[in-house]
């Protein structure tokens, strides 16, 4: 008896949390996303003309935030993995000031980070120039195009890409690689058909936690994008806190969320769920 | 502010606040809801005021928008004590903040606060403010300026105080745009990537309508959409760098912005930071806006609240706060004041307009109901490419 109630017992609070804080406001959300009229009176009314009008309106933006965050991640994926390799068998006594090092950003805050860059990739300075003169600044500024946008992503989601990686590639079994070359299998050969495979949960993991916060962010494309580089945050946050136009707002989170959601389904269909939940599911 | 959190006696405030509110409440439950709070007429009511302004008053304003000393003045000439929290940060959020207490007839322990024009006729529209009682407001009678006494919306005055107005128009670093005067020339290709504007529908737009040649108070829908049309254009050539609230000064310091679209008050400030940077009235003229005090319905203590307003109404009380916050003062008899003591403030053509520098700006227009709507949804597709 006392076997099948603590489990619910310690499903309790975590499920009362989410109850209140994701469940109510997503109902509420739902609620609002329906509601028809101007500014001061709106009013429920089934009005499902807002999810096609979110659609209609701003499919560009929906493009461009998968665009920037698919390529964000991407980029974060090409720095972390050869970062989290080197830290898991090459750091030797450094591997714990090196995580350190990629977690220390988060001492200051995400808006902070992004003002940074601001400075950084302002108008006059050296990064600029330099840029400039190689020739990867083609309209005179970094600031204000969809490069400084992707670039923020990337930097700013790294981490979240490096330590799961990282945590794969630490508890996998090196006598694996040993019994590779054992088995005549050159360095290359053995990275793609043992290491690599064996740190998928971790990649398939990284790879979501950069994507998915990376499609709804606003702060990078606010302060280092210009009009043009606006992503579907960018709207939502305009519509709900400049425009006043909750409804629209609210569908468009709604359409929002079911596109990643779809994404994500895809995705792991494609990467395999075993991949993400590691040996378990395979054993 | 963070340790009066601690203070017993804002604590007790507080409490006192609450208590204030739950009696309100008992009593309008009691009315039987003969109050019409979001009834849709715009009949407002008035507020009642007791004799004498005692206990507690809080009053939301925006950031950096009052001097220090003040708030403590007023304290110690009233005997009422004061919380004065910087919490409007913009109108519409602070509207999505604030709605639905409104709706309920609650204004979340606020006596006062202050919105700008349009949405100080919205709240009114909706049966969110309440009606002044003149007789505690001689000061306010008698020398609030005369070109904001009868705006359209609120032409008797009847629950609008103006806490400060402004202009809208162009600020520049004059070392790297020193060509630029009129609306017109911040589409001038030589600027391309350089010119930022406002995020705000209502300053942008009817800015850019002047460079059309399009009267703004007098300006029809197709009018508005003309002249976001060629906003849009701009903005995706890539001559406009980007929309900006008032973090255009960090661009214009910077140089990553040449010229802008801007505050006055903001003007003042970066002036004097930057000898560079330069408030260009536009030729076509600039737009004419006033920050509103407002009493909301629920508000506790209103006669603390009309004390506060007649204070600042005081041409010696405003005096102090104009040295400090650089926008146009709605009070007459502030400039003789403060030739005496701050003659530099006193002789800035942005804090004190002379009737020619301002003779071809026009009072901000605020669109409403399905037209705001519409206008709002072109805007944003422009604001987000």
């Amino acid at each position: 008896m006392r076997r099948r109630v603590a489990p619910y017992f310690l499903l309790g609070p975590g499920a009362a949390w989410l109850l209140l804080f994701f469940v109510v406001p997503l109902y509420y959300l739902g609620e609002l996303s329906l509601n028809s009229g101007v500014f001061g009176s709106y009013e429920f009314s089934w009005h499902w003309a807002n999810y096609s009008d979110a659609l209609r309106l701003y499919d560009s933006q929906f493009v461009r935030s998968f665009l920037y965050a698919g390529l964000a991640t991407l980029f974060a994926l090409l720095l972390a993995y050869p970062l989290a390799y080197t830290i898991a068998f090459k750091a030797g006594r450094w591997r714990n000031l090196l995580l350190f090092a990629v977690v220390a950003p988060f001492f200051t805050t995400y808006l902070i980070r992004t003002l940074a860059w601001e400075t950084i990739l302002s108008d006059q300075s050296p990064v600029v120039s330099v840029l400039d003169a190689v020739g990867l600044a083609p309209e005179g500024h970094v600031l204000a195009t969809a490069g400084a946008v992707i670039a923020g992503l990337t930097y700013n989601f790294l981490p979240f890409m490096v330590l799961p990686i990282y945590a794969s590639l630490e508890r996998l079994d090196v006598r694996l690689i040993e019994a590779g070359k054992d088995l005549y299998a050159s360095a290359t050969q053995t990275f793609f058909r043992v290491t690599l495979p064996l740190s998928a949960p971790g990649v398939v993991a990284g790879t979501l936690l950069t994507f998915i916060p990376a499609s709804g962010d606003y702060v990078n494309a606010q302060f280092l994008g210009s009009a043009n580089n606006q992503m579907i945050g960018n709207v939502i946050q305009s519509l709900y806190l400049k425009q006043s136009d909750y409804p629209a707002a609210a569908a468009l989170s709604f359409v929002l969320m079911a596109l990643i959601l779809i994404l994500v389904i895809v995705y792991i269909r494609f990467a395999g769920s075993e991949a993400l939940m590691g040996e378990e599911a395979v054993g | 502010m963070v340790s009066s959190n601690k203070d017993p006696r804002r604590i007790t405030a507080l409490l006192a606040a609450l208590v204030a509110l739950a009696a309100l409440a008992l009593g309008l439950a009691a009315c039987g809801g003969g109050s019409s709070i979001n009834g849709g007429d715009t009949e407002s009511e008035e507020v009642k005021l007791e004799k004498k302004a005692s206990g507690d008053v809080t009053i939301s304003n925006w950031p950096l928008y009052i001097d220090k000393q003040t708030v403590p003045d007023f304290e110690k000439e009233t005997g009422v004590s004061v919380k004065y929290i910087e919490d409007v940060n913009a109108n519409e959020e602070f509207f999505a903040k604030m709605d639905p207490l409104l709706k309920q007839g609650e204004s979340g322990g606020r006596s006062l606060f202050v919105v700008t024009d349009w949405m100080a006729n919205k709240m009114h529209e909706l049966g969110y403010l309440q009606n002044f009682d003149k007789s505690a407001l001689p000061n306010f009678e008698q020398n609030l300026v005369s070109n904001l006494r009868e705006p359209n919306y609120d032409p008797k005055r009847e629950f609008s105080a103006p806490w400060q107005s402004g202009m809208t128009g162009i600020i520049v670093r004059k070392d790297l745009a020193p060509d630029v005067k009129s609306i017109c020339d911040l589409f001038d290709p030589k600027y391309k990537g350089k010119v930022e504007m406002l995020n705000e529908l209502r300053d942008t737009v009817p800015l850019v309508m002047k460079c059309l040649g399009i009267d703004p108070s007098e300006a029809s829908e197709d009018d508005w959409m003309k002249a976001i049309d060629k906003i849009q254009t701009a903005a995706g050539s890539g001559q406009i760098r980007r929309f900006t609230g008032n973090d255009y000064g960090a661009d214009l310091t910077s140089g990553n912005a040449v010229a802008v679209i801007g505050w006055s008050g903001d003007a003042v400030q970066l002036q004097a930071d930057n000898p560079n940077i330069e408030w260009r009235m536009p030729t076509e003229g600039c737009i004419l806006w006033s920050d509103n005090m407002v009493i909301p319905v629920g508000a506790p203590n209103p006669t603390a609240a009309e004390d506060f307003i007649n204070y600042v109404y005081d041409p010696k009380n405003q005096a102090q706060i104009e040295a400090y916050v650089n926008y146009v003062s709605p009070v007459e008899n502030v400039k003789p004041i403060l030739l005496k003591e701050e003659p530099e403030v006193a002789k800035n053509q942005l804090i004190f307009p002379s009737k020619s520098f301002t003779k071809n700006c026009t009072i901000q227009p605020s669109p409403t109901g399905e037209e705001e709507q519409n206008l709002n949804r072109a805007f944003n597709a422009v604001l987000n490419g």
